[in-house]
């Protein structure tokens, strides 16, 4: 039986992303195998909407691209941040950690209080 | 990534795109089969999980943007099939926005030259221009030498004083080489230094140049030393001459700077002492930091009193005493062309842009009709799954795609006008304070360009935007269903409708201020001149000062030659000659009369040879004209009507004496004679005094003029070998006409009437040509409702009723928005045009009849075919 996985929240996959790329020059797939396994397989990034995203990331100018030869000999096209991106980044962390323990918050105190 | 990058690397970019994604796959694949799935399943699987391939690269375009450089390349493609489908269409609203672009450009060109450019100084914003105002006359910038000490010493307001001096021209040689013509200015002290300028070689004259003692240097424009020294950087040092006098070359000034007489060119710049007495003076300043103009006018106002108490002091005329001093920004430049041509080109300009949206409108009309026509093709794209908006961009792409290509054939045009425009601007006699003749260089810059592209867009917008967004509201369903006879939809035909009104109104205005002009050019030129201007030929000689004594003689012979040549009437000599823009002018003493020192006028002065009179066609009143023999007798003077009036009244001045101020000369008047302009075709005819050449003690009449009976070219001929065997060895400066000469005095008005008058012809033939078309489309549409209407039994006379009351409607609705405001527009215009008869309804009477005629003319074609549709023909069609 396979445990059903939950959907992305609106928006979130953008800073996914940049929170990848963060780390130092990954290429598409390398970045949908490391939100997999940094989420221990909770998240799956449909490629469907990996790669849309990616490119409006890069039209945004938050992050950068260029073709090299990966580990495996082939080209591939690799993404890295920009300052703008970096920044970018920063502000969203910030707003996620608001926003989730704002939701958190919620989730627990709702529990068993009287209304 | 940049946009250019999309737009024109877009394969590249979508190899990429295609290659990111299939490694992705490559590399899913690569990773099953690690995991120990057999080569075959990996790729299934793989596959399977990616999804639709194409679709999220499409996505991925959305994403990234290449996708709208992609449809862009499309409808540019798409657009130019669409034009070449139909290349009468294209070509003709290539024509129009050609022309309205040429025309708008060429005048923009102007404008910007004249008004709006910045001299190439260090900030120019901070110069004012000091201009002295004597009554009735244009304001000049020309002051005596030392008022330029006076004001520099004793003001408070500028940081520098700048003086300089044109001195017209000069003969320049070089080490043994042929002299040559220059134009040339003496500049005072600093004059560089405080504008800011610095040279493009060697160094510019400074305030050591300007001392008595110092060695003679001269600077020259860079022109200059391109045409004259092909750039060569060794002529620092040469030494040439200046009308005799040496100089050596210090300097180039840099390639932008022509002077501050934007329009007049300045080739050699000459220290101040060098000139052989000291020059008047052109003045600007330089607004010392936190001083306004308003400040500087004021103190300027207290510290010209004196130049104006010193100036009455020396000359007897009360209106020196209403001389004021005026300051005016001179960022670019000094006002000397600009306050005689400023207003003119204002109001071209303005009537270019109303023909820029007579244009435009024609342009959407006819895209407007196509739309219609193209609405089966839009409808069954929007089916298939268009966009509203790609419909509307597609549009909008085809009607840029005709402004781009008007634009490039535009500029063209341009260019060619904006010469027409400098040679008719250059025409004209030269006036006071006009360093040299006129000579604009209209140079590309960015604000040109700037401008250009404004037009261009607003061009394909206005025309486009509206066509557009109605093509996009395409229904698909009814224009499918019913095919491609459709009926237009109601927006698009008050859409259509408005157009119409629209050019209706704005061609009136356009065709009535351009009456107004011509009709006052032509009032200028007809009325109340005095003299008859066609057929008299002019030509000026130069003779040796020395030859003078026996000139007399001469003259008087050669007039007895020139009358015997077939087609000559009458043969005179006049000093000066009417409308040459020089005049002599003298107070008068008359016996017997007395006035207020205040009321004194001078009278206009004019030296003539006998028959002078009837060779211009000016009737004498009374008396009998000059003769050759009065030559030795007591002078003899004739007066004009004017003068009459006002020295004698209704008494008889014939036999009475005059002489004038400073002469001990008495003069008896023996004739009157018809008032008549001499000098400014603007202002009434001046009082004139006429004096017998012949009674003066040396012979400065030179101009020859005669009456003929044919063309006055055709006598030219004879005339000069006439000149050639009586004065062998006096030259002859100048062969013109008095028509010339008299329309050369009025070039604003020219330029203005001319331009405007074309503008108004393009504007009415496009309102024509718009009627049409709207018409022949309504007709052509409607033609099975004209066979049933017929064929129930409606009279040719109905049809023909039925299709003109719709086209009389919309012009009268446009001559009913257009008048009112014709009508108030007339206060604007007479604004720009000194003595424009605002108060004459003749130009719109004029404007209205023509557009009136012109559309029944348009209009009659299709309404004539109208009554012509055969019912069982067109029911046929059904």
């Amino acid at each position: 039986m396979t445990i059903p996985k939950p959907d992305l929240p609106q928006g979130t996959l953008d800073m996914l992303i940049l929170q990848v790329v963060a780390a130092g020059p990954i290429h598409g797939y390398a970045i949908a195998q490391r939100i997999r396994q940094l989420s221990r397989e909770v998240l799956e990034v449909r490629q469907g909407s990996l790669y849309p995203a990616l490119h409006r990331l890069e039209n945004r100018k938050l992050l950068d691209a260029e073709w090299k030869s990966s580990d495996t000999g082939r080209n591939a096209k690799f993404y890295t941040l920009t300052r703008k991106g970096r920044k970018q980044l920063g502000s969203e962390q910030v707003n996620w950690a608001n926003l989730r323990d704002g939701i958190e918050r919620i989730m627990r105190g709702g529990e068993g209080e009287p209304v | 990534m940049s946009w250019w990058r999309r737009l024109f690397r877009r394969r590249k970019l979508e190899s990429e795109l295609d290659a990111e994604l299939r490694n992705h796959v490559e590399l899913q694949v690569r990773d099953y089969v690690k995991a120990g799935l057999t080569h075959e399943e990996a790729r299934r699987k793989a596959a399977l999980e990616f999804g639709n391939l194409d679709l999220a690269k499409e996505e991925c375009r959305d994403a990234g943007g290449i996708r709208w450089a992609k449809e862009f390349a499309q409808d540019c493609r798409y657009g130019v099939r669409q034009l070449l489908r139909q290349p009468g269409f294209a070509c003709t609203a290539i024509l129009l926005l050609t022309l309205i672009i040429g025309a708008n450009t060429a005048i923009f060109g102007l404008v910007n030259t004249l008004i709006l450019q910045d001299l190439p100084v260090r900030a120019p914003e901070r110069l004012v221009e000091l201009l002295s105002l004597y009554p009735g006359d244009p304001r000049v910038n020309s002051f005596p030498p030392d008022y330029y000490e006076y004001v520099r010493d004793n003001n408070t307001v500028f940081s520098d004083l700048i003086a300089f001096s044109g001195f017209g021209s000069a003969q320049v040689g070089r080490g043994g080489l042929e002299t040559e013509t220059v134009h040339g200015q003496y500049v005072v002290g600093d004059f560089f230094r405080a504008l800011g300028v610095s040279p493009a070689i060697g160094r510019l004259i400074d305030a050591s140049d300007d001392q008595a003692n110092a060695a003679p240097v001269a600077v020259v424009s860079w022109t200059y030393w391109q045409n004259r020294f092909d750039l060569d950087p060794r002529i620092l040092g040469d030494r040439i001459l200046v009308d005799g006098s040496p100089a050596t070359i210090v300097g180039v000034l840099p390639r932008e700077f022509f002077g501050l007489q934007v329009g007049f060119r300045t080739d050699l710049w000459l220290p101040a002492t060098m000139a052989d007495e000291r020059p008047s003076l052109g003045l600007l300043g330089r607004l010392a930091p936190g001083v306004t103009i308003e400040e500087a006018r004021a103190e300027m106002n207290v510290l010209d009193q004196s130049r104006v108490e010193n100036w009455a002091r020396e000359s007897d005329d009360p209106l020196v005493g209403e001389v004021k001093i005026d300051l005016e920004p001179a960022r670019a430049g000094s006002a000397t062309l600009r306050d005689q041509f400023a207003n003119p080109l204002l109001a071209l300009m303005a009537l270019a842009s109303l023909l820029l949206i007579v244009a435009c409108t024609n342009v959407a009309s006819m895209l407007l009709a196509r739309g219609t026509a193209r609405r089966h093709e839009f409808a069954l794209r929007v089916s298939l799954g268009a966009g509203r908006f790609r419909l509307l961009r597609q549009v909008l792409t085809e009607s840029l795609l005709l402004s781009a290509v008007g634009t490039l054939f535009g500029i063209v045009l341009a260019y060619l006008g904006a010469k027409v425009l400098v040679r008719i601007l250059a025409s004209g006699r030269p006036q006071v304070g006009w360093p040299g003749p006129v000579e604009i260089r209209i140079e590309p810059d960015i604000q040109i360009l700037l401008f250009t592209a404004g037009v261009v867009l607003l061009g394909g917008l206005l025309s486009g935007l509206a066509p557009a967004w109605i093509a996009s509201r395409t229904v698909p369903a009814s224009s499918l269903r019913t095919g491609g006879r459709t009926g237009e939809t109601r927006s698009q035909r008050s859409f259509g409708n408005g157009l119409v009104i629209a050019q209706v109104a704005v061609s009136l205005l356009l065709l009535s201020s351009a009456a107004a002009f011509v009709l006052h050019r032509s009032n200028l030129l007809n009325n109340d001149l005095g003299f008859q201007r066609e057929s008299v030929l002019l030509v000026s000689l130069d003779p040796e000062p020395s030859q003078r004594d026996r000139l007399f003689h001469l003259y008087e012979e050669l007039l007895e030659r020139l009358k015997t040549i077939p087609g000559v009437r009458a043969a005179t000599l006049a000093a000066p000659s009417p409308f040459s823009g020089g005049a002599a002018s003298r107070f008068v003493e008359v016996e017997g009369f007395d006035e207020e020192p205040e009321s004194r006028r001078r009278v206009l002065l004019a030296w003539v040879a006998p028959r002078y009179f009837e060779t211009l066609g000016t009737p004498l009143v009374a008396g009998r004209d000059f003769q050759f023999e009065d030559r030795g007798r007591p002078r003899r003077a004739i007066v004009n009507e004017s003068v009459a009036r006002y020295y004698f009244g209704d008494s008889d001045p014939i036999g009475r004496h005059l002489s004038f101020e400073g002469g001990a000369e008495l003069y008896e008047i023996i004739a009157v004679a018809r008032d008549a302009k001499y000098l400014d075709l603007r202002q009434p005819p001046p009082r004139t005094i006429y004096m017998n050449a012949f009674q003066e003690e040396t012979m400065f009449a030179n101009a020859i003029a005669l009456r003929t009976d044919l063309g006055p070219a055709a006598v030219a001929g004879a005339v000069r070998q006439a000149v050639r065997s009586v004065m062998p060895s006096v030259p002859i400066a100048a062969v013109t006409t008095l028509a010339d000469q008299v329309d050369a005095s009025i070039v604003p008005e020219r330029l203005i009437a001319t331009l405007s008058a074309t503008f108004g012809t393009l504007g009415t033939v496009l309102a024509a040509i718009g009627m049409y078309g709207l018409l022949a489309y309504t007709v052509a549409r409607r033609t099975n409702e004209i066979g049933i209407r017929m064929a129930l039994g409606a009279t040719r006379r109905d049809v023909l009723r039925m299709v003109l009351q719709g086209t009389l409607g919309l012009l009268l609705a446009g001559l009913v928005l257009g008048v009112p405001i014709a009508i108030w527009t007339r206060r604007f215009t007479s604004s720009l045009i000194a003595d424009l008869s605002v108060g004459s309804t003749l130009p719109m009477v004029f404007a209205a009849t023509l557009m009136t005629t012109v559309s029944l003319l348009a209009v009659s074609l299709p309404a004539y075919r109208a009554t012509r549709v055969d019912p069982l023909h067109a029911l046929r069609h059904e």
